[in-house]
C-alpha cells in the first residue's frame, strides 16, 4: 500500500511540516511558504487526468498522501485541494491557485459523492494520525520510568496500548476500503463503512494516548495534542460515526440480503486495489 | 507498524468455490432452526462432516497424494466462510481440517500423513486438540502430562481438560512433557498422537451453561503409546504448539461466531414497516466493523498463504474478532428490549439466548483476550 509517491511526500512533510510549522500556522502565522513548498511537490494535481496536465493517479493510489498529512498534522486543505481539482477536472472546469476547501466543488459532483469523497479524506487522515499517536504512545511508555521501571512493563498500560494498536488497524484498513477506487471518487458504500469504523476507532486511540502519557500530553507544550485534537475534530467532520451508521443501514435496507455477510461480501466486491 | 495487514484480493479461481458451496449448504440446511445453526462451528454432526469430505471440502488445502484438494488458503477462507455464514455444523471435522492436519503435514513422517490424512479428508478420522490442563489454562507451558519412554514406545500419565469434542473424536494431538518437570517450562515439551480408542483413556464430557456439552476431561493413566506417535521432533513441543496457533487464531471462525443471530435480527428488522433509528444505526455499525474486520482477517490469511506465521497480526485481529462477536448479542439484546411489550419471534429469542450465554467463551478460546494483549504489547515492544 505504500508507495514512492506516499515516501517522497512523507519526506517533504517530515522536513517541512514540523510540530512547529503546525503550531504556527495554528497561532495564525502565513501559511504561504508551506503551502508553496507542497505544491511545488507536484503532488497536488496527483489526480487531476494526465489530459489536465496531472498524474493521472487513483484515489487507490493517492491514499499514502493522504494519510501522511494526518500523520504530520498538515494544518492546510492539500488533501481536500487536490480531490477537488480532479473533481473540478472531470466535469471540465478550472480552478483558481491557493488551498481549497470542498465547497469549491460546487455541483461538479452530486451531493452523495461529495460527502463519501469527504468522508473519505478524513477516514485517511484519522489512520495517519493513529499512526503518529500509537508511536508516541508506545516510545513515551518505553521511556517512562515509574516505581522504578518502565511504565509499558505493567499490563495495564500494554494492553491499553495493544487496544490502540488494534483500533489503529481497523482504522487503517477502513482507510484502505474507502480508498479502494481506481477512479478520483470513491464507493459510497465502503467510504461510509471506512468512516464509521475510523470514527469510532479515533476516539479510543485518542483516549487511550492520553492515558498513557498522563499531565504531560494534557499540555499545549508537549506535541500529542497535535494529533489527538484531530483525531476528535475529524472523528465528527465528515459525518459522526452514527451519521455513516444510518447511511450504511439505509443502503442495507434498500437491498434485498438474505444474509448479512451477503450485504458485505457484496460491497467488498465493489473494492478496487 | 502491522503494515504487512494490507487489502488483500481472494483470487478469481478461489471465489468461484462459494457458489457451490453456497448451493449445497441452503439444501443440507433446509429448516434447520437457527438455534441450532446458531452453534455453528460448535455444532456437531459426523454425517454432515463426511458429505463434506465426499465433496472434497475436507483438507482442502492438502496435497492431492493424500487425500486433500491441493487448493489455496484462500479457498479454504471461502468455504469456511460460507459453512461459517449458514451456520453448518462443522465441529466433528474442524479441528483437523484446521490445524491437526496441516500440523501432521508440516511437522509428521510421510508415514503419519499417509496414515492420517486421508482419513481426514474423508470425515472419517476426528481430532481433538489436548492443550489445556486442570493447572494449565493460559499458562500452556507449565504442563504435567508426561510421556515416558519405554521399550513399547511412550508410557503416558495425566489429565488434559477443557479439550472440545474428546468424547467424539478418534485421535488427539497432545503437548506432554517428554523431559524435566513442569519448572522447565517451554524445554522438554513434545507433541504426540493418541489414539483415543487405547485401554487406560477415561473421558468424562462437561455440560457448559447452555446444556451443552463439547469440552470433556480427559484421563491418561499408563496408557502405551507406540514408537511413531510422537509428531515433529522430541523437545520441539513448544515451537510446534506456537506454529500450530497461529492457524487456530486466524481464520474467519473469530470474527463470525454470531453471524447467525445478525442474520435473525435482520430479517426480524425487515418484517417492520420501519425499525427505530436506534436499531438501524446499530445494523450500520455491525455492518461497517463487519467489512472491515473481513478484510483484516482475508489479510492474515494471505499473510499465511505466503508462507509467513503471522502470529501477532493473527492475535490482533482475533482479539477485535471476538469483541464484535461478543458486542452483537449484547448490543441486539438491548435493541430488542427497547420495546418490552413486543413479542420476538420464538427462533431469533432463542437464538438471542444462546449466543448471549456462550459468548463470553469467545474470548477465551484459542487463547484469552488477555494474553493476546499480552502478545500483542511485545510485539509492540514493550516487555
Amino acid at each position: 500500500m505504500d508507495n514512492e509517491f506516499g515516501a517522497a511526500f512523507g519526506h517533504l512533510l517530515a522536513d517541512r511540516c514540523t510540530p512547529d510549522v503546525v503550531r504556527q500556522v495554528e497561532r495564525g502565522d502565513s501559511a504561504q511558504a508551506l503551502w508553496r513548498d507542497l505544491v511545488e511537490s507536484g503532488f497536488v494535481d496527483a489526480l487531476v487526468p494526465e489530459a489536465r496536465d496531472g498524474a493521472g493517479l487513483s484515489l487507490h493510489q493517492v491514499l499514502p498522501l493522504v494519510q501522511a498529512c494526518g500523520y504530520h498534522a498538515l494544518p492546510l486543505p492539500f488533501a481536500e485541494t487536490m480531490a477537488v481539482r480532479a473533481a473540478l477536472a472531470h466535469a471540465g472546469r478550472g480552478w483558481p491557485d491557493g488551498p481549497l476547501s470542498l465547497d469549491a466543488i460546487g455541483d461538479a459532483l452530486q451531493a452523495e459523492d461529495r460527502s463519501a469523497l469527504h468522508a473519505a479524506l478524513t477516514t485517511a487522515q484519522i489512520a495517519g494520525a493513529a499512526e503518529r499517536v500509537l508511536e508516541m504512545s508506545i516510545a513515551h511508555a518505553q521511556q517512562r520510568t515509574q516505581f522504578g521501571k518502565a511504565i509499558g512493563s505493567f499490563q495495564a498500560v500494554q494492553h491499553q496500548l495493544s487496544v490502540m494498536a488494534e483500533q489503529a488497524c481497523a482504522a487503517r484498513m477502513a482507510a484502505q476500503l474507502s480508498f479502494a477506487s481506481a477512479t478520483h471518487l470513491p464507493d459510497r458504500t465502503l467510504a461510509a463503512m471506512g468512516k464509521n469504523v475510523a470514527g469510532e476507532a479515533a476516539a479510543v486511540i485518542a483516549a487511550g494516548s492520553h492515558a498513557v502519557h498522563g499531565a504531560i500530553g494534557i499540555t499545549a507544550e508537549f506535541d500529542l495534542q497535535l494529533y489527538t485534537r484531530r483525531l476528535l475534530a475529524w472523528r465528527v467532520q465528515a459525518g459522526s460515526p452514527s451519521h455513516w451508521a444510518m447511511q450504511v443501514a439505509r443502503q442495507w435496507w434498500r437491498g434485498t440480503h438474505r444474509r448479512a455477510i451477503d450485504f458485505t461480501l457484496e460491497r467488498l466486491g465493489a473494492a478496487q486495489f | 507498524m502491522f503494515d504487512s495487514l494490507s487489502l488483500t484480493r481472494i483470487p478469481a479461481e478461489d471465489e468461484a468455490l462459494r457458489a457451490p458451496v453456497r448451493a449445497f449448504l441452503d439444501d443440507a440446511l433446509k429448516g434447520v432452526p437457527p438455534e441450532v445453526r446458531a452453534r455453528s462451528w460448535s455444532g456437531f454432526d459426523a454425517d454432515f462432516s463426511r458429505a463434506l469430505g465426499q465433496r472434497g471440502w475436507i483438507g482442502l488445502t492438502l496435497p492431492k497424494e493424500f487425500g486433500g484438494g491441493g487448493r489455496s488458503l484462500y479457498a479454504r477462507f471461502v468455504l469456511v466462510e460460507e459453512l461459517l455464514r449458514a451456520g453448518a455444523p462443522v465441529a466433528a471435522h474442524w479441528f483437523a481440517d484446521r490445524q491437526s492436519a496441516p500440523h501432521i503435514l508440516k511437522f509428521g513422517t510421510p508415514q503419519q500423513a499417509q496414515f492420517y490424512l486421508p482419513r481426514i479428508c474423508r470425515g472419517e478420522a476426528f481430532f481433538c486438540i489436548g492443550m489445556s490442563e486442570p493447572g494449565s489454562g493460559s499458562d500452556l507451558a507449565s504442563v504435567r502430562t508426561r510421556a515416558a519412554r519405554n521399550d513399547q514406545g511412550w508410557r503416558l500419565d495425566g489429565q488434559k481438560i477443557w479439550t472440545t469434542n474428546a468424547h467424539r473424536s478418534h485421535y488427539m494431538i497432545a503437548l506432554v512433557r517428554t523431559s524435566g518437570a513442569a519448572g522447565s517450562r517451554q524445554k522438554g515439551l513434545s507433541q504426540v498422537i493418541v489414539d483415543l480408542s487405547l485401554p487406560g483413556i477415561t473421558i468424562r464430557p462437561i455440560t457448559d451453561l447452555t446444556g451443552d456439552a463439547h469440552f470433556c476431561e480427559v484421563f491418561f493413566d499408563g496408557v502405551q503409546l507406540s514408537e511413531d506417535a510422537l509428531i515433529g521432533a522430541e523437545g520441539d513441543g513448544w515451537n510446534q504448539v506456537t506454529s500450530e496457533l497461529a492457524y487456530e487464531r486466524s481464520g474467519p471462525e473469530r470474527i463470525y461466531s454470531s453471524v447467525v443471530l445478525l442474520d435473525e435480527w435482520l430479517a426480524h428488522l425487515r418484517t417492520q414497516r420501519e425499525p427505530s433509528e436506534r436499531s438501524l444505526a446499530l445494523a450500520g455499525r455491525v455492518l461497517s466493523s463487519l467489512a472491515v474486520l473481513r478484510s483484516l482477517s482475508v489479510s492474515v490469511n494471505g499473510r499465511l498463504a505466503e508462507g509467513h506465521s503471522p502470529v501477532i497480526e493473527a492475535a490482533l485481529v482475533k482479539d477485535l474478532g471476538t469483541t464484535l462477536e461478543q458486542f452483537i448479542p449484547e448490543a441486539i439484546a438491548d435493541a430488542l428490549g427497547d420495546d418490552p411489550d413486543a413479542t420476538l419471534p420464538e427462533g431469533l429469542s432463542r437464538t438471542l439466548q444462546y449466543v448471549s450465554q456462550i459468548a463470553p467463551a469467545f474470548s477465551l478460546r484459542g487463547g484469552t483476550r488477555e494474553v493476546l494483549r499480552g502478545m500483542i504489547a511485545r510485539g509492540l515492544g514493550l516487555r
